[in-house]
């Protein structure tokens, strides 16, 4: 029987949070359609490095498996991408893997994405619907923003742009494009559009939309297609209406 | 409310592009001068002497000094946010991204050293006027001199052309891909032709 094919996996590992990075090699069994994470459950099975060392399962995360959840984030040759959607065949061999160090490690390639909810706290992103008013059907979306809408619904706080962003970092106070841009989804909606003001004015604070550099790796990296830098010179745009009410109008 | 980073970002971008734009405009105008020899140079200088020396010394310290010291210090606050990544991810707008900043930290030696030599030594404190005569002494007489001034050039022109380009983004003015790509070629285009000038002008002491 001819000997089976296996791909080479260099792993970037850590023990925990403050631990220091170390790599792993790994050699998985090649079959048609691998992907990454397939390959890093075969390693969760077998976790024995080239050198034959029996070594702790490496630690990830994923959920959905198709490119909706977000969870599986990683560095995957230099890039930040989804491990479920990135097939060995397209990829160079050996295949590096390493966790998003613009997020907090906690272990191997897991990491805690928590800091984009609390950015989205901050600009406010959600629709308030409970108040004294009557709640009454939903208001029809506007036909000709929907598209737009639905487009960036499809954010899944994955984090990709946040990693390719050279402004987002433990160097910068920026909450980085996904966040930034949910803004403007909101105030889109029918009712979210009340709530404006609050999110523009909450974009302008220090390490909001000014943050921004425009290197514009945030819509080459992002996995759902969102059309970021267009939605982000949107925003600037509205942020400077709002500064120019925030003078003139008091 | 008080805003202070947002109006602090707009009025970096504002002075950037409109006041130091501006200087740099100047400067190549004033020095293409030398290409007509001499004469010509010394001509365009003795223009500017014209102005009275209150007034000149008022327009140098208010849209020269102050908003260059203002971009400068504001502007090495803001590269160091950055975490330059264009071997990783080598997009062309990144890769300007990270000229911008590169271009920012030879501009800030660079400048102390031409303004701190030439404006301050030269002119203010021993009182030799600027000259063309003086300007062909210190570029001929050294290769290296000259070598960093034309990157000095150089650097400024990309860091104001590439400023449009992000001027027009950071300010809304241009928001979707397609009239983004058009500006920044169009700047790409004023950044070759006014480093094609500087080479022409900087070169014309090595003619005559």
């Amino acid at each position: 029987m001819a000997e089976q094919k296996t791909v080479r996996f260099i792993i970037e590992r850590q023990d925990g949070p403050d631990a220091k990075p170390y790599t792993q090699e790994f050699d998985v069994p090649y079959r048609p359609g691998l992907n990454v994470v397939a390959a890093l459950m075969e390693i969760q099975k077998n976790p024995v490095t080239v050198d034959g060392k029996k070594v702790a399962p490496v630690v990830w995360e994923c959920n959905c498996l198709e490119k909706v959840c977000g969870a599986c984030m990683m560095v995957i040759n230099g890039k930040a991408r989804q491990a479920c959607c990135s097939l060995v065949d397209k990829l160079d061999q050996p295949i590096h893997l390493a966790p998003a160090r613009t997020f907090p490690v906690i272990r191997d390639l897991l990491i805690d994405r928590s800091v984009m909810f609390e950015s989205l706290k901050r600009i406010q992103g959600w629709v308030e619907v409970d108040g004294t008013w009557e709640v009454k059907d939903a208001p029809i979306q506007n036909p000709y923003t929907a598209q737009t809408a639905y487009e960036i619904s499809h954010c899944m706080t994955c984090g990709c742009c946040l990693e390719a962003c050279p402004n987002v970092g433990p160097q910068s106070d920026f909450i980085g494009p996904a966040p930034t841009v949910q803004a403007y989804l909101f105030n889109l909606h029918p009712l979210g559009k009340f709530d404006a003001p609050k999110r523009l004015n909450a974009l302008m604070e220090k390490g909001g939309i000014t943050s921004c550099g425009n290197s514009q790796n945030c819509v080459e990296v992002c996995p759902k297609k969102i059309k970021l830098t267009t939605y982000l010179a949107q925003l600037n745009r509205d942020v400077n209406k709002q500064a120019l009410k925030n003078i003139f109008n008091h | 409310m008080f805003h202070t980073t947002f109006y602090l970002r707009r009025l970096h971008s504002l002075v950037g592009l409109l006041i130091l734009g501006g200087v740099i405009f100047e400067h190549i105008f004033t020095n293409s001068m030398a290409i007509g020899g001499a004469a010509a140079l010394n001509g365009a200088l003795a223009m500017m002497e014209l102005i009275p020396h209150p007034i000149f010394l008022a327009i140098e310290v208010c849209a020269i000094a102050v908003p260059l010291l203002f971009h400068g210090i504001y502007g090495v606050y803001i590269a160091l946010q950055a975490k330059n990544n264009p071997r990783q991810y080598g997009f062309c707008r990144n890769w300007q991204f990270a000229l911008q900043r590169w271009t920012a930290w030879y501009l800030v030696v660079f400048l102390i050293w031409h303004i701190g030599y030439l404006r301050i030594f030269t002119k203010g404190i021993t009182g030799t006027p600027i000259s063309y005569e003086l300007l062909h002494n210190l570029f001929t007489s050294s290769p290296i001199t000259t070598v960093l001034y034309i990157l000095g050039m150089f650097a400024a022109i990309f860091h104001f052309c590439n400023g449009i380009t992000t001027f027009c983004m950071t300010w809304g003015i241009a928001k979707g891909p397609r009239v983004q790509k058009v500006i920044a070629c169009l700047s790409t285009l004023l950044c070759i032709v006014m480093c094609l000038i500087t080479l022409v002008f900087m070169g014309s002491y090595f003619v005559m």
